[in-house]
């Protein structure tokens, strides 16, 4: 681990590559997408659903969340699910997430089979592999930001002393441009500041997926850039980064775009297809690309979508 | 009503938990009511059997009609006599006195069938009316047992069970009773010995004509021999006997109201902060304030109604059952059903009334809130506002989870404050209601700490039955007289002994004792001398069975209790019987000084060890059993209204804990945070219910020692102190356990959602 937190505050929010680059864990290929968004499949995809559906309820009371979601999504890649409200994108990425059970199908995350795991296991795994960005920050208002981000840690991490703590909490804090309000209580930050923080307290644990429910939707239009801007750095440093937004113009920056309906995927298209820019060019306009985009069955697999291995 | 029903559909479990609470504390109130039931229930008995107002014992009146004497003095409405035999159980006539000393059953003779005073009722079998039959007291005998009996002149015979039941007079008693034939036969006497009369009167009016029936009785050569009964009309004997108990229940009840109060602000507070974005989001609508305001007060409302029909009934239930208890455990009477329809309207108008006015301020507090700040936050006061919060950041006590609990029970200060409240409540109540058993050991302990013999041998009966030289000659062994008298309004135990006795404590706090001739000095109590304004050289007047003497006081004894002590020889003459004594007190077996006995006294005797005396157990049981039943509706009252707190307030953080589950916190860690909060508001409560526990014991030992006159003492139960910890402990992990467990149950995603 190379891991060396700036000492300084930077106000501009650009986020530290230093401090998020994980080289010991992830393949050279990572921080540079040569084809603008096709992730050579060397390992592995980081997540494979299969079949996935969530229903609340039973008879015909019941409510569908998510009907039969397959998918793969690749290492290091910025993927965006969008749709309109009740679409079942939230549920989706809170599945992915760890945060909600699938009622049925499987879910692979990292290897590891999350819809199996006690909860207990599936907490400890959320705490050291998955980062969680929500739309309405969740942070616990009676604990400073650097409080909120140290706690994340002391849940992930056991072995990491006070100090340590302290130090990589600065760190990421540091990098999302907030170092200098470490003793702010949430209650006393910006909407935008409380979503940074937000921010440090996902990636604080260095983990290799983070999913962002809509992280902008309590934003002004300046601070959802800001926030996207570091979503997008940390997919562009190698962190695998699932988006849920309602907003077309921000997943069109994205390298795989899923677009759902009902609880089934209606679409799924990867920049290349789209013609879209690199994740490292945020803001472009893809609005084109995306009315472009192939539609697709609900259950289906990168490889239909010609994904090369 | 169908808004009512709309209002449960939506938060079924939240106002079923709040209709449950309040209704359990208003039960808990119901305990107020138990003084009432209790004498409401001896009342109803003693009308059924139309209690005599005044009883007297006698000497053997032989021919003298002293019915039809007593009858002719004014005020008196009717009188009867009946004849009181004491026999012992069991055919000890071989055994002697060692052998079945506790066996001594009273028979009382009465003019069965013509009676109109005291009127026996057969529950069970009929009434007896020949000779050798009895109708004995529930528990006593089977119906058709014979049983074999020695009486006073220690001749044997038997006696048939007939009937069972008896009059609510003599409940608690071992007692039958028979035609007057058989009653005069196991007497030995030729008349009656025994006076019941109706009259009407009050205490002192009634104890003014007692003495003119002395006085008559005088008159025609019949002794009176203890001290008279008198029972105002209406009344019951017994109700003096449990009015400290039932006092005592009374005083528990208004700890139980306090957390009833407690419970009452905080449920309803909660209910109606709980809607304040529904109320903002209805003003920035349109509506009108007052009409908001009113619609939370009828919600509230309805909830404190639901919960009076619950409650109150369940209050009713509640003090029957602690008064049914406390007459069965003390006096052996099942009363009957009976209602305070004070306490229930009290408790009524406390709930309705209660939550109308905090129903109101809360209302006032959720609409008075800027609208703008009611529609942006939840809890309109994000935590950090404070200066007190804002400071508690700045220590960093504890882990992270620790502190969030911590810094959240000081953001949520009055809830916080509330369970606080009803902790320190039930550790108080805990305190109390157990000081007040082991104050009542020690006291019984105590009565008889000053007595310093092996065995207490006496005749049963009212009069002095034993020769007064009955232990001359016989080493280690005195003469004694106990019997009661009355100074003022107080009944004094009158104890005569030896000057010098060797069987009671010489020690004195004040003075000397009485002198060895027949000088009409007396040796009091000091707290009971204390408490009535009595020292030194004073005189008091004490009332005895035959009269009232006048004694010096010379000396005050540590002992505790209402004593007067006095010299054996002159207690005797005073009481007409001089020579005479009652009680033979022994440093050993006393059956060497027995054998020498002759006449009356050759027939039965009671013995007891003064450790079977101290003992006590059966009424320390009682209390403690009855104090617990108390202890355990408060403890739960409390309980509950600190889970419905925490349960409110874990419901409302149930995003944030979410979101703990979210970043990796596993079930333990959301226990952490909630039992965080938990545990300084339990340490502090339970050092405040220590204090209040303390205090509170001590208020109400000290009114029943200014109330009763006598040294009680406060043995406050440090014991408890660490059960109650324990308790609150074990009550306050389980409860974040469970909370936690609540929490944890829903997917963190589902719960995150509702806040989105």
């Amino acid at each position: 681990m190379t891991f060396a937190p700036p000492v300084t505050t930077r106000p501009d929010a650009q986020l530290d590559t230093q401090f998020d680059a994980r080289p010991d864990d992830r393949p050279e290929h990572h921080n540079a997408l040569p084809d603008g968004g096709r992730v050579p499949a060397l390992r592995p995809p980081l997540i494979d659903a299969h079949d996935l559906t969530r229903r609340w309820g039973k008879g015909s009371s019941a409510q569908l969340g998510v009907d039969r979601v397959s998918l793969t999504i690749e290492r290091g890649e910025l993927a965006a699910i969008v749709g309109p409200s009740g679409s079942g994108k939230s549920t989706l990425g809170a599945l992915i997430a760890g945060i909600d059970r699938p009622t049925s199908g499987s879910l692979v995350v990292d290897g590891t089979r999350i819809d199996q795991l006690s909860d207990d296991r599936l907490a400890r795994w959320r705490g050291r592999s998955v980062g969680i960005v929500f739309q309405n920050f969740h942070l616990l208002p009676a604990l400073t930001a650097a409080e909120n981000v140290q706690l994340a840690l002391r849940l992930a991490d056991r072995s990491a002393g006070r100090r340590e703590r302290r130090d990589r909490s600065r760190g990421a804090l540091d990098a999302v441009g907030l170092g200098d309000k470490l003793r702010r209580l949430p209650g006393q930050l910006s909407g935008g500041e409380q979503q940074r923080v937000a921010i440090a307290r996902a990636i604080v644990t260095r983990p290799g997926l983070i999913v962002a429910d809509e992280p902008t939707g309590s934003l002004d239009q300046a601070s959802g850039h800001v926030v996207f801007d570091l979503l997008s750095e940390l997919a562009a440093a190698g962190t695998t980064v699932v988006l849920i937004t309602h907003d077309r113009q921000l997943a069109a920056e994205s390298n795989r775009l899923i677009e759902m309906l009902d609880g089934m995927v209606e679409h799924e298209t990867l920049a290349v297809d789209r013609g879209a820019a690199s994740i490292a060019r945020p803001h472009a306009s893809t609005a084109d690309v995306i009315v472009g985009a192939r539609r697709r069955p609900a259950a289906g697999h990168a490889d239909m979508l010609g994904v090369p291995s | 009503m169908s808004r009512f029903i709309r209002e449960f559909r939506r938060a079924p479990a939240r106002i079923l938990a709040s209709v449950f609470a309040l209704s359990l504390a208003l039960g808990a109130i119901g305990v107020m009511g138990v003084p009432h039931v209790a004498s409401s229930s001896l009342r109803d008995e003693a009308s059924t059997d139309v209690i005599a107002n005044i009883a007297i014992d006698t000497t053997d009146t032989a021919g003298v009609p002293i019915d039809s004497l007593v009858e002719s003095i004014d005020d008196i409405d009717l009188a009867e006599t009946q004849i009181s035999a004491m026999v012992e159980i069991g055919t000890s006539a071989s055994a002697g006195p060692w052998a079945d000393r506790a066996s001594v059953m009273q028979v009382l003779g009465v003019d069965v069938g013509s009676q109109q005073i005291d009127i026996l009722r057969a529950d069970a079998g009929r009434l007896p009316t020949a000779d050798g039959e009895i109708l004995v007291v529930e528990g006593l005998a089977d119906l058709g047992m014979v049983i074999p009996v020695t009486d006073m002149a220690g001749e044997t015979s038997t006696l048939t069970v007939v009937g069972i039941g008896g009059t609510s007079y003599w409940s608690g008693e071992q007692l039958a009773f028979s035609s007057f034939e058989t009653a005069r036969e196991l007497a030995g006497t030729r008349g009656s010995n025994r006076l019941v009369v109706r009259a009407d009167g009050d205490a002192d009016e009634l104890r003014a004509l007692a003495d003119t029936i002395g006085d008559t009785l005088a008159d025609a050569d019949v002794a009176v021999v203890s001290l008279p009964v008198t029972v105002p009309a209406g009344q019951h004997p017994i109700e003096a006997e449990i009015a400290q108990v039932s006092v005592l229940v009374g005083l528990l009840g208004i700890v139980a109201g306090i957390v009833a109060l407690v419970l009452l602000a905080s449920t309803t507070t909660t209910l109606i902060t709980k809607r304040s974005r529904e109320v903002a989001v209805m003003r920035a609508l349109g509506g009108r304030q007052r009409a908001i305001r009113r619609r939370l007060r009828r919600l509230a409302l309805a909830i404190a109604a639901a919960a009076v029909v619950i409650g109150v009934p369940l209050g009713v239930l509640v003090s029957n059952y602690i008064a049914r208890m406390v007459l069965e455990e003390f006096v052996g009477l099942t009363p009957g059903f009976a209602f305070s329809v004070p306490v229930m309207v009290g408790s009524a108008l406390f709930a309705l009334v209660g939550a109308r006015l905090v129903a109101a301020r809360a209302a006032r507090r959720v609409v008075g809130q800027p609208l703008a700040t009611a529609l942006r936050d939840r809890d309109a006061n994000p935590f950090g506002r404070r200066v007190s919060e804002r400071l508690a950041v700045r220590i960093r006590l504890g882990g992270l989870l620790e502190r969030t609990g911590l810094r959240n029970g000081l953001h949520q200060r009055s809830r916080s404050l509330t369970m606080l409240a009803q902790i320190t409540a039930a550790v108080a109540a805990l305190l109390v209601v157990t000081s007040m058993a082991t104050t009542v050991t020690a006291f019984n302990d105590a009565e008889y700490a000053h007595w310093d013999y092996e065995t207490h041998t006496s005749v049963p009966g009212p009069g002095l039955d034993m020769p007064g030289d009955l232990a001359d000659g016989h080493a280690g062994s005195e003469m004694a007289i106990e019997t009661v008298g009355e100074y003022g309004d107080w009944m004094l135990d009158v104890v005569g002994a030896e000057s010098g006795s060797t069987f009671l404590d010489a020690g004195l706090d004040e003075g000397r004792w009485y002198a060895a001739d027949d000088a009409a000095e007396a040796v009091l109590s000091t707290g009971f001398a204390q408490r009535v304004g009595l020292g030194i050289g004073d005189s008091i007047d004490v009332r005895l069975p035959n009269g009232t003497v006048a004694y010096q006081v010379v000396g005050l004894h540590p002992a505790r209790g209402r004593y007067a002590f006095l010299e054996v020889d002159s207690l005797s003459a005073d009481l007409g019987s001089a020579g005479m004594a009652n009680v033979l007190l022994s440093a050993h077996d006393p059956s060497a000084v027995l054998s020498t006995a002759d006449g009356a006294t050759a027939g039965i005797y009671t013995m007891q060890h003064l450790d079977e005396v101290t003992a006590d157990e059966n009424g320390r049981d009682a209390i403690v059993l009855i104090f617990t039943a108390i202890g355990l509706v408060i403890v739960s009252v409390a309980g509950l209204a600190v889970a419905s707190g925490l349960a409110v307030n874990v419901y409302e953080r149930r995003h944030e804990l979410a979101a703990l589950q979210a970043i990796g916190g596993r079930r333990r860690h959301v226990t952490r945070v909630v039992f965080a909060e938990l545990a300084p508001i339990a340490v502090v409560g339970v050092a405040l219910g220590v204090v209040f526990g303390y205090f509170g014991a001590l208020g109400i030992v000290g009114a029943f020692e200014s109330a009763d006159a006598v040294e009680i003492g406060l043995t406050f139960a440090a014991g408890a102190i660490p059960v109650a910890g324990i308790l609150v402990v074990v009550g306050s992990v389980g409860l974040g356990a469970l909370m936690a467990r609540r929490v944890t149950r829903r997917p963190a995603a589902v719960t995150l959602r509702s806040a989105a």
